[in-house]
């Protein structure tokens, strides 16, 4: 739990059922002020369901929604005068150009006319906004979107996989635009994504959800830990190896491919060394291997989460 | 705040055929009757006086109009909801700052106000071929404006509860198929309803025809049927998921 910073949405055993599955089970969020919070799981973990529910567009089956410290139910049109939001893949007027798509939306915020230029220059649109936006590349479609939720200066910004269908570019571009949000107008951001690669250089916290229940809320940098490196060490006889170096009291792995040791001190490997040395193995090779956050988000989600 | 989604609407159908759509039906209803005259003019027996030219001219065009419209609100009312639909908008739309009832308001507003842009083209086209054709035949009276009025007005608002029905099964199914055929029967129905069927039949009021002769009974009985469809839908609507 965040606890330095107050809490701007707030979940509790928020669940929905549709057609007799439980598309999300009971999931307890906590976004901080000022977080980018990555929302990660494979395609059909409920992502997508359970931003819905945030913004209002479906019911909770069960379960409550505080945002701004507000009921979603009772208070819907409070809480979304502050949330920006780009739910899935873009929607937009195609035969509207990119002024107009933000007009469109203007009008029914009320906010000020001068806003559609600002928001076109922070997407870098502006020299694109007399184009009819179907003519738009997906990457570019994404933007205007991004642009439509900063519209109303929104507090909260909710972005649905919003690099979805990019190409790398793309997906750098939506990226480097996304992490500059926060530091120029201080806003939080929920940001969902089936890649944790995308996230993980631009979230401060990180929530895991999978077949419909969150598995993992932290900060990034403890989900890091967990992906703390070992020292592989390569042998002649690593098996034989593996037993010496227990009967040493050594913290050694052996998976029958790799001989592994957890996290050790410069010493404890310069000893492991020389006790291998001394029993005739040949040791070739010592090396850090480092798991991927990838690994252990597969490891989370289950091995049948399609990444 | 409807003002606003108003003002929304009538942005995002810029450059839509619908406005084309708009234009096109009472100019068709208005061209076909003047067409019928054309052909006929030679051996068309003379009105006796401009009252009789423009009664028989009212109730014609009155006749084309009436499936015109009923053809035409579906369509209306499914190209409405079809910006939506389209471009996936929707999830858009109701993550913004509206009431859902609102949004649905709107769209029945913006159907409604197209078909009654439509109703007034309808009148002032009437009005230019009847003068034209007042003059070309030598007679020359007042313009009967409030028959004129009756023409346009009464059968869009006997169809109330069609334009609310309409939009709402245009904004809430995706599958825009399913609100035009109903739209389609509907029309083909209303064009057997004046003989066949009972007074109650919605169906039979925007022909303005019932037992009483009285077509501002079907005119209240439109009006209110479409409010009760139309709040009927809404609280459908706002009760409904988004997809």
């Amino acid at each position: 739990m965040t606890t330095k910073s107050e809490i701007i949405v707030a979940t509790d055993g928020l669940t929905k059922r549709l057609g007799g599955r439980t598309v999300v089970n009971g999931v307890n969020l906590a976004i901080g002020r000022g977080d980018i919070y990555g929302f990660l799981g494979p395609n059909g973990a409920g992502k997508t369901t359970t931003i819905r529910m945030l913004l209002g567009l479906a019911r909770p089956t069960s379960g409550h929604i505080r945002i701004f410290d507000k009921d979603i139910r009772k208070e819907r049109l409070a809480i979304l005068r502050k949330v920006g939001s780009l739910v899935e893949y873009p929607s937009y007027y195609g035969h509207l150009n990119a002024t107009e798509n933000l007009e469109a939306v203007r009008r029914l915020l009320g906010a000020p006319k001068s806003r559609i230029d600002e928001v076109l220059a922070i997407v870098r649109l502006t020299q694109e906004a007399r184009r009819p936006v179907k003519g738009f590349s997906l990457g570019m479609k994404q933007r205007l979107g991004i642009a439509t939720a900063l519209l109303g200066n929104p507090e909260l910004l909710v972005l649905d996989e919003p690099t979805n269908g990019l190409d790398p570019a793309g997906i750098q571009e939506i990226r480097e635009l996304i992490k500059s949000l926060p530091r120029t107008s201080g806003v939080t951001i929920l940001i969902s994504s089936h890649l944790l690669s995308e996230v993980e250089q631009m979230a401060t916290r990180v929530g895991i959800i999978a077949k419909g229940e969150l598995i993992y809320q932290d900060g990034i940098e403890r989900l890091r830990e967990q992906a703390q490196g070992r020292i592989r060490l390569g042998v002649s006889d690593p098996e034989a190896a593996w037993q010496l170096l227990l009967s040493y009291g050594y913290p050694a792995e052996w998976d029958r491919t790799k001989l592994t040791v957890g996290q050790a001190d410069d010493r404890t490997i310069a000893g492991i060394v020389s006790r291998l040395v001394q029993s005739d193995f040949q040791v070739y090779r010592v090396e850090e291997e480092h798991a991927s956050l990838e690994s252990i988000f597969l490891q989370m989600t289950g091995s049948e989460a399609s990444l | 705040m409807l003002l606003r989604i108003l003002s929304a609407e009538l942005l995002k159908i810029r450059r839509k055929l619908v406005w084309l759509l708009v234009l096109a039906g009472p100019l068709g209803v208005v061209g076909l009757e003047a067409l019928a005259y054309a052909l006929r003019f030679d051996y068309m027996i003379r009105p006796a006086d401009s009252a009789k030219m423009w009664s028989d001219l009212l109730s014609g065009i009155g006749s084309l109009a009436l499936p015109a419209l009923l053809i035409g609100l579906a369509i209306v009312a499914s190209m409405t909801a079809g910006i939506e639909h389209q471009m996936n908008a929707w999830k858009m739309t109701l993550a913004l700052p509206v009431k859902k009832r609102h949004v649905f308001a709107g769209k029945f507003l913006l159907t409604a106000l197209l078909l009654f842009v439509s109703c007034v083209l309808l009148a002032l086209f009437s009005l230019v071929f009847g003068l034209t054709l007042g003059s070309s035949l030598g007679l020359h009276g007042s313009v009967p404006i409030g028959g004129l009025l009756r023409e346009a007005f009464y059968p869009y608002l006997a169809a109330m509860p069609f334009i609310a029905l309409q939009a709402w099964l245009s904004v809430t199914m995706h599958n825009q198929a399913v609100p035009l055929t109903v739209g389609i029967v509907g029309m083909i129905v209303s064009l057997f309803a004046g003989s066949r069927f009972p007074d109650w039949v919605p169906y039979k009021w925007p022909a303005l025809l019932n037992q009483w002769h009285e077509p501002l009974y079907s005119v209240g009985a439109g009006v209110a049927l479409g409010l009760v469809v139309f709040l009927v839908g809404m609280f459908e609507f706002v009760r409904k998921d988004v997809k």
